[in-house]
């Protein structure tokens, strides 16, 4: 495997131009869909098959009573342990040498599972090609060098592309600058390999807690409860099974023939 | 896990359908085994409608599924692909084009189905040249398909539960107890399904038809309690995304199916006629009352639950 490669996205960089919304419509082809009304700026309120990135407008009160304005260019995460990934009942969705997720679209039957599975809602469902479809990092671009088309076009460098280890010092150190600065609640998501699934390989320093921006503060891996799921249904298929044998070997019965 | 973000896959009625079936046929195969294992002359009949039930139950399912995909003719690479890629996760048993995923219960349920339907086919299929008299007895090979088979049974009835639990969405996530709900309304619904057509056998039929309605109301005071635990898991974790998206079963937009379907129609309505006296007494106007209620909350179990999973949060 090749060492792996990762987007970091720091908040703090963010000024909402989108510019990489468009490049990443640009570059994958991507048409344009009918805007909605979020309430914000933001346009969609969701990722869709159409829309891979998107910035993320979030309007909140601070402690003394003042509007803050989050701004967040989001992703898929590229998760090292993959919710969609491990759902595909097909195979389809596969993780390359550079540990980023796609989804093979020669293979995907449009089951919908991966859909369900994202623990980021970022996985959606092309009614058009009946397959379900996400941000590949611009597959193409990456296997030639270029760096995915979100990161190129970004003007203020909130999106960064290269090696995840070396994104990974450059993060911590960012936080530890802006934590000088003032800036108490600024943290780092999914930068940890530790964390939880396994850290993801689109990862993002915050300026404040996850669910400020929507994130889950702790993503589980859907597939996590299989186990335990299953063991379940085992003990109750055995008792119903148990149930069933005395209710037909009694003897008699009613109407005893 | 954050609500506001989540997407649904947006199953269809017929995916409910199909989680209906599949618990008829799975609660059938595992009742005729059962019937013909501990007497298969005294219990003829229980093993004769179950078997053909169980294999006419399972016909359809494929069907269902294949049509909701988006790429119908991609059905088979639910199991197999030309080219499979070596990553395509954690526990995977890749043999040639073969894929198993151990962690995709959608992926092993596939597998599930086509061993299922192969028993179905064969037990079926002994039990009718046994009647038709152009074999003699068949019973060393139907006790070894009737085994297999009641695995795959209750798989087939469980799986489902256990895919659904294996989702983000909030009303899943935390709630282990699907599968084990998804057997007792298998075993309750494919019970009930025989016994309503014994309904129409008369005075032979009552042992038969007694039995049966004990089978079926311990499968729903089972269902019962596993429903409950589902409910108690689901509120016992404090998030507050996972109580809203309860709130949307017990007490919002699903909340009459919940509180009328499964709970009255599907449970308490059948479990007080049974030990009102089809137990009994087996007789068939009242026993078909009961199989027809349990069948329709079986349906509805599935149906308003995972109405209610899907509903996505704003």
């Amino acid at each position: 495997m090749a060492r792996t490669l990762a987007m970091f996205t720091d908040v703090s960089l963010c000024i909402g131009c989108r510019a990489c919304q468009v490049a990443c419509k640009q570059w994958n082809e991507l048409p344009a869909e009918e805007p909605e009304w979020t309430g914000t700026y933001q346009n969609h309120a969701h990722f869709t098959d159409k829309s891979y990135r998107l910035v993320r407008f979030i309007e909140k009160k601070d402690d003394k009573g003042q509007m803050q304005w989050h701004l967040m260019s989001d992703v898929c995460k590229h998760c090292a342990q993959a919710g969609c990934l491990e759902a595909c009942p097909t195979g389809a969705i596969y993780r390359t040498q550079y540990g980023t997720v796609n989804i093979n679209q020669d293979i995907c039957n449009g089951c919908r599972y991966c859909v369900s599975a994202c623990p980021f809602g970022v996985v959606a469902f092309n009614e058009d090609t009946g397959r379900a479809s996400k941000c590949t990092f611009c597959n193409d671009r990456i296997h030639n060098g270029l760096g995915p088309a979100c990161a190129k076009a970004c003007p203020t460098e909130s999106i960064q592309f290269g090696f995840r280890d070396e994104l990974a010092a450059k993060a911590q150190k960012r936080v530890a600058k802006l934590h000088e600065m003032g800036y108490r609640n600024a943290q780092l998501y999914g930068e940890d390999p530790k964390g939880p699934l396994g850290g993801l390989n689109a990862f993002f320093l915050l300026l404040d807690r996850p669910t400020v921006y929507g994130l889950p503060e702790k993503p589980k891996l859907p597939q996590s409860n299989v186990f335990l799921d299953s063991l379940l249904s085992i003990g109750s298929a055995i008792v119903l099974g148990i149930g069933a044998v005395v209710a037909f070997r009694e003897r008699g019965g009613q109407g005893n023939n | 896990m954050e609500p506001g973000l989540l997407k649904s896959a947006d199953w269809p009625f017929l995916i409910d359908l199909y989680f209906f079936l599949g618990g008829i046929a799975g609660g059938a195969f595992v009742i005729a085994t059962i019937a013909n294992m501990l007497d298969s002359q005294k219990h003829r009949d229980v093993v004769r409608v179950g078997y053909y039930l169980a294999l006419l139950a399972i016909i359809p399912a494929p069907i269902f599924l294949i049509i909701d995909l988006g790429v119908p003719s991609r059905f088979l690479h639910m199991m197999t692909v030309a080219k499979p890629d070596a990553a395509i996760g954690a526990n995977v048993i890749s043999i040639g084009p073969f894929h198993l995923k151990l962690l995709s219960p959608m992926n092993v349920g596939a597998w599930a189905l086509l061993g299922f339907s192969g028993c179905a086919f064969l037990a079926a299929l002994s039990v009718f040249l046994e009647d038709s008299k152009k074999t003699g007895s068949l019973s060393g090979l139907r006790m070894v398909v009737g085994i297999i088979g009641g695995v795959f049974g209750f798989f087939i009835a469980a799986y489902p539960g256990v895919l659904l639990g294996a989702t983000a969405r909030p009303l899943f996530v935390n709630a282990h107890w699907l599968g084990a709900m998804f057997v007792a309304v298998g075993l309750a619904t494919g019970g009930a399904a025989i016994a309503l057509i014994m309904s129409s056998m008369g005075v032979r039929a009552r042992d038969a038809r007694s039995r049966l309605m004990k089978v079926t109301a311990f499968a729903l005071i089972i269902e019962l309690v596993t429903l409950i635990l589902f409910v108690v898991a689901a509120s016992g974790v404090g998030s507050a995304g996972i109580s809203r998206a309860l709130s949307v079963l017990i007490s919002g937009q699903y909340s009459v199916g919940f509180w009328l379907g499964i709970v009255v129609v599907g449970l308490l309505a059948p479990l007080a006629l049974q030990f009102g006296g089809a137990i009994r007494k087996a007789n068939p106007g009242m026993v078909a009352l009961v199989s027809v209620l349990v069948l329709l909350g079986g349906f509805l179990t599935k149906w308003v639950i995972i109405g209610a999973g899907q509903v996505v949060l704003s």
